[in-house]
């Protein structure tokens, strides 16, 4: 080539390319003939292909690639969250650009991820917090990709497709319209509409057309010290038992019993959802009742417990930092498809794999999870502790664990070591106390510090010391100091770890020895850059607590704690109620006390009902180490009034539909149909459930796209965040955000919480409490002056706001009341943050400068050296507490049935009954004492979010209905084939199902998905106002066809909403209590997976 | 000017025997040297590159007799077989820096340590395929010259297609795929000189990729200058 020609540097590239020919330099009638010449071009099977068959190509469909694309603006896009799953992703609300005239505000193009969110963007970065709503809309930020030429840009994040389907559940044409009355008997779906007022009187004030009274009766309240002195007073005789019941006698549940507390308590909240608002403002502190119920027993909640009493610090879940991590366990959880959650994890986990992490995965099924894992560890159901010891086992045979780890006793010596946690594991424990705490300085004579540290064994000197005096403790430790036997909490552990050797351990599991020796090794080889990330699984049998605590404390033998690549505890966020606001603090408000309705935290023998009804065993369960959150005995103790009645019921099934999620909730109607057991129920709700259907009242409740809501973050990244989910659109006018519709009647009642002077600002002033909006957009405000305040939204952005939400919210969107609830100088910040959905951390400081340069394209928090993510080998934010093998608080409470204390450490336990019988032998050899061998598991489905979503016909389209699977060898010996008609017999009910027949897994076990078999959620035919409405079941919206067979997924019809069998419905009954599923005494979780079954064909085929 | 407006400059004549060359070339580098060897021995090419403005030593790719075995080992050597060498006939490997969005995540390299096969413009021209709705047939990657000159071969043809007929509305969307496939053939520069330095300045695949880089270079100029 000469030098003549032209250089030209690639806009693209950046390569510099030189040596062109000129423009002109070319004879192209010349090279047009030259080209021509080359015979080659003719060859058949030379460069015949080369020569393209071009027809079909470039046309406009048929490639599944589109081509085309709407414009829009950012005035049509409102950011909030999702509400579809539980993860709650931050998601964007795109728009229509036309939205005809139905009752609706606005119709909904798309729901896409929220791009300024790194959960939504995965695995790319966000885009920066500043970033301009328009630029970040319309796809034209830089750094962004462009739609012209990538196909996609970032203006939208990542969605499920249960996310997608959010649509369907807003404009589900079985929304709940007006306020509804019950005609005829509770359940039988006759229904009148009513007024607001009307249904607001009748609760308030009682009504005599269905005989119930009215909260202005029902309420009643006293203080507990002034109540308790008066009951000392009556005990030493300074006050007489009468004048004690005359006094209280209006305002006291029992005056036999003071410690049952006020009768407010007997006004019981059951929902999951805005627990700021109402549980702690309206019902706690409003109301003064303690029993403000969520979701948690019929969820994790033992799992939650037995990590929570794992660590010192909260640690509430088990997550790993998946981005550095070498060796992942997943345990009884399935990350690609739920648990905070599909769109987060899975691209992380995916990434992660590719990049070379090892990921087993222990399950009775093939998960989504598990089908990615490079093992599938197939444990038996209920048996995960014996897995969990026998690894432990293990890595104390082979002296894998980490001794510098386990040997620092407190915080200076861990910082020594550059460990941001320390274990209690050379922590003197008073063997021979009853409640076997751990010693204090106190308790020995041991000099220095003060009386409430721990004791150890110090390494140096030999001699008992306190922990935060020690470099290094002791760790096999069994004496006698000061009189008192002692031993350290690591031989404690030791000699629970030995009680059973590898080969029982793995009979117990069903795992085979060598491949818990191959776990354990694989655990233990790769530093800190291992982690386990467990949940559901080994958590909801009556065991859960010590499995969990089990699978826990197998972290602490490698000290895996805020370390890069290994167990991370982030829960950063910003401040939410105080701040600005104090919106966690009601003037004047009453403090809840008593015994709660479920009886959490309390131990049975030190209440006044333990005399009363002759010690042990107590009526019911109490669960004195959890909270009072064992959701699944609400229905019944209402039934036994026990420990009191309960006078009126509000729920909100939206979140909390107990009768499909509870394990035998199918015998909750029974107690909600019974108008004694409980006088008034009021469900607040967006269809008509299977728990709502039998209220009193039915008030229509916006969906998450239509309210306010600040859903909790996520414990599981690197970056702090706050999620503010707003009202985007309105499809029932008539329906109210229950916070509203409470706030009307706590006004009724004079009540505190609501109304003139409700909240207090960091000045003490006072603010109104009227909607929604006084309360979210103050804690808008929290949000945005947190840490360094957001900066101000200026005038675009704020004509912006307005502009945008009039559209979604039409004449429902009034600018001055949200405007009006925090100060002209607070605003600016409060629309910065709702005009994003939210908070979102940055990853590096001058984020925008350098996103602008480098793109999405990369992992900042991840990779940058200025990361705000990692601290050099740790991760920023950290647990930094100490990590428990020892629990000192479970051995504080007995067990209701026989007054046993907890233990303080993980075991291997059956799954029991209340009075200890067994239902699943673990530990011990008994018997079956039926012909149902099979054990019944059950699973979150992928493509259903819960039971909310099975409206949506999207969803229930790509799965319709649950087949139970089963293994092809217990298959073949009940001569089952794939796509058969099955009969499950679970003794005390039998169900109808189709099976799946499948390697995936475990012989001896089956199982299936929930949040199918609904009985409600519009499956039932209703009359309102004397108008017949057909329920959406089998065939409703669709022609004849035909359905999937299970695991073939060709057909795609959706079935009706009360397809296949619910699961929870086959779950056995407690044998003692005879009306509800199995539970956890120390963790507090409904038994989910306690289930045998018996399976056979139908007919012949 | 608009790309549009470069069919002032462009017939479908000389956009015809531009998609006739490209295809030449995109079956030979991906390994049909039966082709080559036809070129060879008739000098076709020889005489298609003296129509060309620039001073290209085409001579190695005249020759009478062709040994078709020794033109099969070389063109394994040179782009087939990992090996002293080989010169990977893929632009992500000729990138001077890794890319950062197909940079591993791996803890076990630093950021920017190493390159990566299948990197951006492997993404790019892989998306560049999607959005055309079509997956060439020539490399083994969306970054093979084999198959970035396929495509390009392809979108000529049917600009020529669409200037013969002069109804066709497509007409811009074709040179916009062209235009987006040029500019990502800035590589074959180092990928010349890395085969040339194997190969050796006679070399038969190094006139080869001497011409390839050269019909490119003209076209892109011919948008270069319409723009």
């Amino acid at each position: 080539m000469t030098d003549s020609n032209a250089t030209h540097t690639d806009s693209k590239t950046g390569t510099e390319r030189t040596d062109e020919p000129t423009a002109d330099g070319i004879d192209r009638r010349d090279f047009v003939k030259a080209v021509g010449g080359i015979g080659a071009l003719s060859l058949s099977g030379g460069i015949a292909g080369s020569v393209l068959e071009v027809d079909g190509w470039f046309t406009d469909d048929g490639h599944g690639v589109g081509t085309e694309y709407g414009d829009y603006e950012a005035s049509d896009v409102i950011y909030t969250t999702c509400g579809q799953c539980n993860t709650f992703c931050p998601i964007k609300v795109r728009l229509a650009d036309e939205s005809g005239t139905g009752e609706y505000s606005s119709l909904v193009r798309k729901l896409a991820g929220n791009p300024y969110s790194f959960l939504n963007t995965q695995p790319h970065a966000q885009v920066p917090y500043e970033s301009d709503p328009e630029d970040v809309a319309t796809g034209d930020l830089e750094g962004t990709g462009e739609v012209d030429t990538s196909k996609w840009s970032l203006s939208g994040g990542r969605i499920c497709l249960k996310g997608q389907a959010g649509i369907q559940t807003a404009f589900d044409t079985y929304r709940l319209r007006k306020p509804m009355k019950r005609v005829g008997p509770r359940g039988s779906d006759e229904w009148k509409t009513i007024s607001w007022e009307q249904a607001i009187e009748e609760i308030v004030s009682g009504d005599d057309e269905l005989g119930h009274d009215g909260l202005r009766e029902l309420w009643g309240y006293a203080p507990e010290d002034e109540v308790m002195d008066d009951w000392e007073a009556v005990q030493t005789g300074e006050m007489s038992k009468q004048e004690f019941d005359d006094r209280y006698e209006d305002v006291l549940i029992d005056t036999d019993h003071p410690d049952l507390g006020p009768k407010a308590n007997q006004i019981v909240d059951v929902g999951g959802f805005r627990r700021n608002f109402i549980r702690n403002r309206l019902w706690h502190q409003g109301l003064g009742s303690v029993n403000s119920i969520h979701h948690a027993g019929v969820c994790g909640l033992s799992g939650v417990m037995g990590f929570n009493r794992s660590h010192a610090g909260t640690k509430k879940r088990q997550y790993p930092d998946i981005e550095n991590c070498e060796y992942l366990l997943v345990w009884g959880t399935n990350p690609m498809v739920a648990n905070k959650g599909p769109t987060w994890l899975a691209p992380k986990l995916t990434n992660a794999i590719e990049d070379g992490m090892r990921m087993d995965v222990v399950d009775p099924r093939l998960s989504k999870t598990a089908e990615k894992a490079d093992e599938w560890i197939p444990v038996k159901p209920g048996a995960d502790a014996a897995l969990a010891l026998g690894m432990a086992r293990w890595i104390i045979e082979h002296e894998r664990y980490d001794e510098t780890y386990l040997r620092n006793p407190d915080e200076d010596a861990a910082e020594a070591d550059n460990e941001p946690t320390w274990s209690d594991a050379t922590h003197l424990v008073l063997v021979d106390e009853d409640e076997q705490p751990k010693a204090r300085v106190g308790d020995l004579d041991v000099p220095g510090a003060d009386d409430d540290s721990f004791v150890v064994l110090d390494a140096a000197t030999g001699e008992p010391a306190p922990a935060s005096e020690v470099d290094e403790g002791v760790l096999d430790v069994d004496i006698t100091v000061d009189g008192r036997a002692v031993k350290s909490v690591w031989t404690l552990y030791r000699e629970r770890v030995f009680e059973h050797d590898l080969e029982e351990y793995a009979e117990m599991a069903g795992v085979d020895v060598d491949r818990i020796d191959e776990l354990a090794d694989e655990f233990t080889s790769h530093g800190k850059r291992a982690a386990i990330m467990a949940y559901r699984g080994p958590a909801k049998h009556t065991n859960g607590f010590y499995a969990t605590r089990a699978i826990s404390t197998l972290q602490h033998l490698i000290g895996n704690f805020d370390w890069k690549g290994g167990q991370i505890t982030p829960y950063a966020g910003y401040e939410t109620m105080s701040g600005r606001y104090e919106l966690g603090e009601v003037p004047d408000g009453h403090e809840p006390w008593g015994i709660p309705l479920l009886r959490g935290g309390v131990n049975y023998e030190e209440t006044s009902l333990f005399e009363r009804d002759d010690g042990y065993p107590a009526k019911r369960p109490w669960f004195p180490v959890a909270p009072p959150m064992a959701t699944q005995e609400l229905y019944a103790s209402a039934d036994d009034e026990y420990p009191y009645g309960v006078e009126a019921l509000f729920i909100r099934p939206y979140s909390n539909n107990h009768v499909m999620s509870a394990a035998g909730g199918d015998t909750i109607p029974d107690v909600l149909q019974d108008e004694d057991a409980i006088g008034l129920i009021v469900a607040s709700d967006t269809v008509l459930g299977e728990t709502s259907r039998y209220a009193d009242y039915v008030l229509p409740e916006p969906t998450y796209l239509e309210r306010w809501e600040n859903f909790g973050t996520y414990p599981n990244k690197r970056l702090a965040d706050e999620k503010i989910s707003q009202p985007t659109i309105t499809v029932v006018p008539d329906a109210r955000p229950f916070e509203e519709v409470l706030i009307d009647i706590w006004k009724e009642l004079d009540l505190p919480g609501v109304g003139e002077g409700a909240i207090s600002d960091a000045d003490g002033d006072l603010w109104p409490l009227d909607t929604a909006e006084d309360f979210y957009v103050k804690l808008a405000t929290n949000i945005a002056y947190d840490r360094d305040p957001v900066p101000d939204a200026d005038d675009e952005e704020l004509e912006l706001f307005e502009h945008a939400h009039e559209k979604g919210l039409g004449e429902h969107f009034d600018l001055e009341e949200w405007r009006s609830a925090v100060t002209d100088e607070e605003w600016p910040k409060a629309v910065t943050v709702l005009n994003r959905g939210g908070r979102f951390e940055q990853p590096i400081d001058d984020y925008a400068e350098t996103f602008a340069q480098r793109g999405h394209d990369y992992d900042y928090a991840g990779r940058h050296p200025d990361t705000n993510a990692y601290e050099g080998d740790h991760m920023r934010y950290k647990l930094a507490s100490r990590v428990n093998f020892y629990d000192e608080i479970s051995p504080t409470g007995k067990h209701a049935y026989d007054g046993e204390r907890f233990d303080p450490l993980p075991r291997v336990a059956d799954v029991v009954h209340y009075n200890r019988d067994v239902q699943v032998p673990v530990k011990t050899d008994e018997e079956l004492d039926h012909d149902r061998p099979l054990q019944l598991t059950n699973w979150k489905p992928r493509t259903q979010g819960m039971h909310r979503t099975t409206g949506s016909a999207w969803l229930r389209e790509t799965q319709p209905e649950n087949p139970v699977w089963i293994n092809p060898e217990d298959a073949r010996e009940r001569g089952l084939e794939n796509g058969d008609r099955v009969r499950i017999d679970a003794g005390r009910r039998t169900v109808e199902a189709t099976v799946r027949v499948t390697g995936g897994i475990r012989p001896g076990v089956v199982g299936t998905a929930w949040g199918f078999g609904r009985q409600g959620g519009d499956t039932t035919d209703t009359t309102v106002d004397g108008e017949h409405r057909a329920g959406a079941t089998d065939g409703y919206g669709h022609a004849d066809h035909s359905f999937d067979t299970p695991g073939e997924d060709t057909a795609g019809y959706a079935k009706g909403r009360d397809a296949g069998f619910a699961v929870n419905h086959v779950q056995p009954l407690d044998d003692e209590l005879g009306d509800v599923g199995l539970s956890d005494p120390v963790g507090g979780s409904n038994a989910q997976f306690a289930a045998y079954v018996e399976i056979e064909p139908v007919s012949e085929r | 000017m608009t790309r549009t407006d470069t069919a002032t400059t462009r017939t479908a004549a000389v956009a015809d025997a531009q998609a006739d060359l490209y295809g030449l070339l995109a079956a030979i580098l991906d390994g049909e040297t039966d082709v080559l060897a036809t070129v060879m021995q008739d000098g076709s090419l020889v005489d298609v590159t003296a129509t060309l403005p620039v001073d290209i030593d085409a001579a190695p790719l005249e020759c009478k007799e062709v040994d078709e075995d020794a033109l099969r080992i070389a063109y394994d050597n040179l782009f087939v077989v990992p090996g002293p060498q080989y010169v990977p006939p893929v632009a992500s490997a000729h990138r001077d820096q890794p890319s950062e969005a197909f940079e591993s995540d791996s803890p076990f390299h630093d950021e920017g340590s190493a390159g990566e096969l299948l990197g951006d413009p492997a993404s790019e021209m892989s998306s560049l395929y999607d959005r055309a709705g079509v997956r060439p047939s020539y490399g083994d990657f969306p970054d093979h010259v084999a198959a970035q000159l396929e495509f390009l071969a392809a979108v000529t043809r049917l600009e020529a297609q669409a200037l013969e007929t002069g109804t066709d509305d497509r007409l811009e969307r074709f040179r916009t795929y062209q235009h987006e496939t040029l500019e990502q053939l800035g590589w074959l520069d180092t990928f010349h000189r890395a085969v040339a330095a194997t190969d050796g300045p006679d070399g038969v695949f190094t006139a080869l990729v001497t011409v390839a880089r050269t019909i490119t270079a003209w076209h892109a100029r011919d948008y270069s200058m319409a723009e």
